[in-house]
């Protein structure tokens, strides 16, 4: 069985490497269409063999399996793959989101057909997702590091990889500029463990316990700072509205759907596994980030209209969303709580998984309206539903997931995410007990305003009438794409009806972080009732809900029939109010959708509107244009005034130290030699 | 207090499928009366005679028998969505039981779900009042998004309290914990998370101040203007829809802090017979309560409906903290 398994593993790391190959051979040949097929296609056989070995290693004993350890020449730098419990979970949600995303990519890459080179895009795709793979299953902190680089410099090119759109090129610099800084804090805090234990090797748990106290408290805040902002936690959050966008469709879909979460796959594996959560502020600081993230992200994500942009205000929020579960599951292990920190590890786990799924799948979706309409901009659609009701269905399912509707994914993990929150307050903690609550109001506005936007985004776009010439005649897209969408579709909805299965696959990997068995106060098994979930004594089952649902409305349509006769329409205009005929300006628009929260929250957004009207008369202008802003708060009062001060200190510094002189510069040095000699003596 | 815990088949199992039949039967029946009691008291208020208790049931008939005229700008999302509100409305009452005198041992669902069920009818209601294309839906629905984003809070805060107080999250089981409490609204956190549900009742079931069910002037409606374009049997629809969602929310506000099963001593038919009338004079009175509110105040701005909702939260939160402070009865 772990022989398998080790070859399984074998198998997708040789297959994708096979892919990147193949692709590198491609880089010089006109027709690239084939290539891209190939590729592709290696990709969706290598994540198979990645997700069945995932979860057979999850079902095995073993606590680690090694894949292979390379020793090089230098010093610390050991090429060492293994994989345990944790690690397989996340290379099961990468492997699940590849082998969709690949499926796509076979029709939406083919619009880049002679415009781009497509062998290199597929090179960089495949490398990313290799990458990504080394972040999650490597051994020692150097690889991981080695990887993490790697990852981000390969994100980095894909982002600008439409590199003639300025945007692009500017997004990209931000997000290098953010993640060098982030990378700088891993580094810092690898550094200070290698001080206190003499080793990389990151598989061995709780190997925190020789750190003292201080110095394992600043590694928690500078893992929290580095992988916080790959994840994209406010304040940190900045780049990442810039760069999910500008990447092409399938990229965004693997940035905001996994690799943002190889972050929250650091935050367990650093502070969880091996530091070891000892205080409980560690975990009151996540929650608190997570609902800042949380609310924020969704409040931002409401006012933007750029399909893609608004995605990834989502991915701030749901990154939120795990924070809070994974803030109360270190409390609780703090405290000593395994079960409840079980639960809320649960909780935050499978919202991960969810996001991957859902937030994949909209990113997908944006894709393909980006591919049937060229926009991005909300405002410009319209009508889309009946041009394409596949994607439109898709797109209206991943709605409903990602605002924690029934019957969907979604709605699973938040429900596990209230039950920790609700789990987790105690007698006698007034303090914690105040941030559960705060949490639970956090959480319920997040989920009403994540609803809210999703009316907004799949109103607008799929239905009423279309807003621009393109939308209009806007076609369906390629199958393959459709196909990549629905399986993603199909397994979220999947986990929403039977939420036991993934969660029966959760409990060795919570087990194995030192979580309580949340799986066994779960129950099933009885017909009506199958898969039902029993937290703290709360029954839900989907499964009967959704019977429910589809009953009543059979009985509905039947007692209909009877009362009221056969179904006779008529097919008739939208009422113009009087004018003469409707058309797609008199619409509400995303714009005016959203601005009575805007309103509501103006204190948070700043709203600014510009008009200026055109024409002689005042009540009867020749044109009007209105403009409207939104104030990006952390950007306009924490980021500028920093660069602004920091540019100030180069100037003067510009003239001050770094004359031009020969003779100074050897001042330096020897200065500098001097201290290194002084602080060696007294060292 | 009876197990919750499904998994057995038998007399239990007899026990949900009656309490199943007999909850959407009370609900089905009684959710267009409260309509038309709210409206009767208002017209006795103002010495006007009114319509009859009864005149849903009419209307209800009338509108199944007539024609539907769907806009053609519109697609299936348009025709789908008042089967999908109706049926939502539906499941979400039959996981707020309307007497614990019969344990719903099969109920799939605790409040955190009713919250999500009522989310799906929402969602499918603001998405399909954009879909005719008209202003008026568009506006609805925007209004309805901010309404809704900012009461849910409060809501689930609300419903959280009381389920801490009894230490569960299902609805049964928290109405049968408050059974044996006395008064629950004489204790300070019930009567703090009691006085923010009713806000959120009134909010919830587009009442004045918050919307005005009975104009059509595009100042001041929501709810309506959701509607606006539909016709015939798809309009029935989500009227009823709309009158069973009232009556839940109505019945989650009596049946937790104005408990009633706890004076009938017995046990059987003759109980559950009871408990069913003692409940529907509850809901009379709840009626007349409503009724009394939107007569004696005005409809509100829509920027001040912020201000009633942050209220409420506030209440809710103030009975939270209260409850870790003091505790409940059963800590």
């Amino acid at each position: 069985m772990e022989l398998l398994l080790h070859h399984l593993y074998l198998v997708s790391i040789f297959g994708y490497l096979l892919g990147a190959v193949i692709s590198l051979g491609y880089l010089f040949v006109q027709k690239q269409n084939t290539g891209n097929m190939i590729v592709n296609a290696i990709c969706v056989v290598a994540s198979v063999a990645a997700a069945a070995a995932s979860i057979g290693k999850i079902f095995t004993e073993v606590e680690t399996l090694s894949i292979f350890s390379l020793q090089s020449a230098i010093p610390f730098i050991t090429l060492e793959i293994s994989i345990d419990n944790l690690s397989a979970f996340f290379v099961l949600a990468l492997s699940i989101l590849v082998f969709c995303v690949s499926i796509y990519s076979i029709g939406y890459i083919s619009h880049y057909n002679g415009k781009r080179n497509i062998g290199l895009f597929n090179f960089l795709y495949v490398m990313f997702i290799i990458s990504m793979f080394f972040v999650l299953t490597s051994a020692n902190a150097v690889f991981f590091y080695i990887s993490w680089e790697a990852m981000s410099l390969l994100s980095y090119f894909l982002v600008v990889f439409e590199s003639e759109k300025e945007e692009n090129q500017q997004a990209g610099t931000l997000y290098i500029v953010m993640t060098h800084l982030a990378t700088a804090c891993l580094l810092i805090g690898f550094m200070i463990i290698y001080h206190y234990t003499h080793s990389f090797d990151l598989t061995i748990a709780q190997n925190g316990a020789a750190i003292p106290e201080m110095a394992r408290n600043i590694a928690f805040i500078l893992f929290l700072v580095g992988f916080g902002t790959k994840a994209g936690v406010i304040p940190l959050h900045i780049w990442l509205p810039y760069a999910h966008p500008a990447a092409p469709s399938n990229v965004s879909a693997l940035m905001s759907g996994i690799m943002i979460k190889t972050a929250i796959y650091g935050l367990i594996r650093f502070v969880l596994c091996y530091l070891g959560v000892q205080n409980t502020w560690w975990g009151i600081v996540i929650l608190v980030l997570g609902m800042l993230s949380a609310v924020l992200g969704v409040a931002y994500a409401l006012m933007e209209h750029n399909i893609k942009r608004l995605l990834a205000f989502h991915s701030v929020e749901n990154i939120g969303i795990i924070l809070i579960g994974l803030g109360v599951s270190y409390i609780a292990f703090a405290q000593n709580h395994l079960l409840i920190g079980g639960l809320a590890l649960s909780a935050a786990l499978l919202h991960t998984f969810n996001h991957t799924l859902f937030k994949g799948g909209l990113f997908l979706g944006a894709g393909a309206i980006q591919y049937a309409v060229h926009t991005k901009d909300i405002e410009k659609l319209g009508g889309l539903l009946k041009k394409m009701p596949v994607t439109g269905f898709m797109i209206l399912c991943f709605s409903l997931a990602i605002s924690a509707i029934v019957p969907f994914n979604g709605f699973i993990s938040e429900w596990l995410t209230y039950q920790s929150l609700f789990a987790n307050i105690l007698p006698g903690q007034f303090g914690l007990n105040f941030f559960s609550a705060v949490a639970v109001a956090a959480l319920a506005l997040t989920g009403a305003l994540a609803a809210a936007c999703f009316v907004k985004l799949f109103g607008i776009s799929f239905l009423g009438l279309p807003r621009s010439e393109q939308a209009a005649n806007a076609q369906e897209v390629p199958k393959t794409m459709n196909i990549g969408m629905g399986i993603l579709a199909l397994i979220c909805l999947g986990i929403g009806l039977f939420p036991l299965t993934i969660l029966k696959l959760l409990d060795p990997v919570v087990g194995s972080l030192g979580g309580g068995s949340v799986f066994s106060q779960l129950q099933g098994g009885f017909m009506l009732v199958y898969y039902p979930l029993t937290v703290s004594p709360g029954i839900i089952s989907p499964v009967a809900l959704v019977l429910a649902l589809a009953g009543i409305i059979l009985f509905t349509l039947l007692v209909i029939r009877i009362v009221g006769g056969k179904y006779i329409e008529q097919k008739y205009g939208t009422w113009d109010c009087g004018f003469e005929a409707l058309n797609a300006r008199m619409q509400y628009s995303a714009t005016g959708f959203s601005k009575p929260i805007k309103i509501v929250f103006r204190i948070l957004f700043r709203p600014t509107r510009k008009i200026t009207t055109e024409g002689d008369s005042f009540y009867y202008p020749e044109s009007i244009e209105y403009a409207t802003t939104v104030a990006s708060i952390f950007e306009d009062y924490l980021y500028h005034p920093v660069i602004k001060r920091l540019q100030k200190f180069s100037q003067r510094t510009k003239y001050k130290i770094q004359t031009g002189s020969i003779h100074s510069y050897l001042i330096y040095i020897f200065a500098a030699v001097l201290l290194l000699m002084l602080y060696n003596r007294l060292a | 207090m009876k197990d919750c815990t499904p998994g057995r088949i038998g007399n239990e199992a007899m026990n949900s499928i009656a309490y199943i039949i007999i909850q959407l039967i009370v609900i089905l029946l009684a959710a267009p009366l409260v309509g038309g009691l709210i409206k009767k008291v208002k017209a006795l208020t103002q010495k006007r005679k009114g319509a009859p208790v009864l005149q849903m049931y009419f209307d209800l008939y009338k509108l199944l028998q007539k024609t539907s005229v769907v806009s053609e700008v519109s697609s299936w999302i348009y025709k789908a969505a008042p089967y999908i509100v109706f049926a939502t409305a539906l499941t979400a009452a039959l996981l707020v039981p309307v007497s614990t005198k019969i344990v719903p041992v099969l109920i799939p669902g605790d409040f955190i779900m009713l919250v999500s069920i009522l989310a799906l009818g929402r969602f499918f209601m603001m998405a399909a009042a954009l879909d005719t294309g008209s202003t008026f839906g568009g506006m609805g629905s925007s209004r309805e998004a901010m309404i809704s984003s900012l009461i849910e809070p409060s809501i689930l805060v609300t419903l959280f309290t009381v389920g801490l107080l009894s230490g569960s999250t299902s609805l049964p089981r928290i109405m049968q914990t408050v059974q044996v409490t006395g008064f629950p609204l004489a204790h300070p956190v019930y009567m703090m998370v009691g006085l923010a549900l009713l806000i959120i009742i009134i909010a919830e079931t587009s009442r004045i101040p918050v919307d005005d069910p009975s104009t059509h002037l595009e100042l001041t409606m929501v709810h309506e203007a959701m509607i606006l374009e539909y016709s015939g049997r798809h309009l029935a629809l989500l009227e009823y829809g709309a009158a069973v969602k009232q009556l839940v929310f109505i019945t989650l506000f009596v049946n937790l802090f104005i408990p009633h099963d706890q004076l009938i001593p017995f046990m059987g038919f003759g109980a559950v017979i009871l408990s069913l009338l003692l409940y529907l004079l509850k809901v009379v009175l709840m009626a007349v309560v409503i009724a009394l509110i939107e007569v004696n105040t005005v409809k509100f701005k829509l920027f001040s409906i912020p201000n009633l909702a942050a209220l409420s939260f506030i209440l809710a939160f103030l009975g939270i903290l209260q409850f870790f402070i003091l505790g409940g009865y059963h800590v």
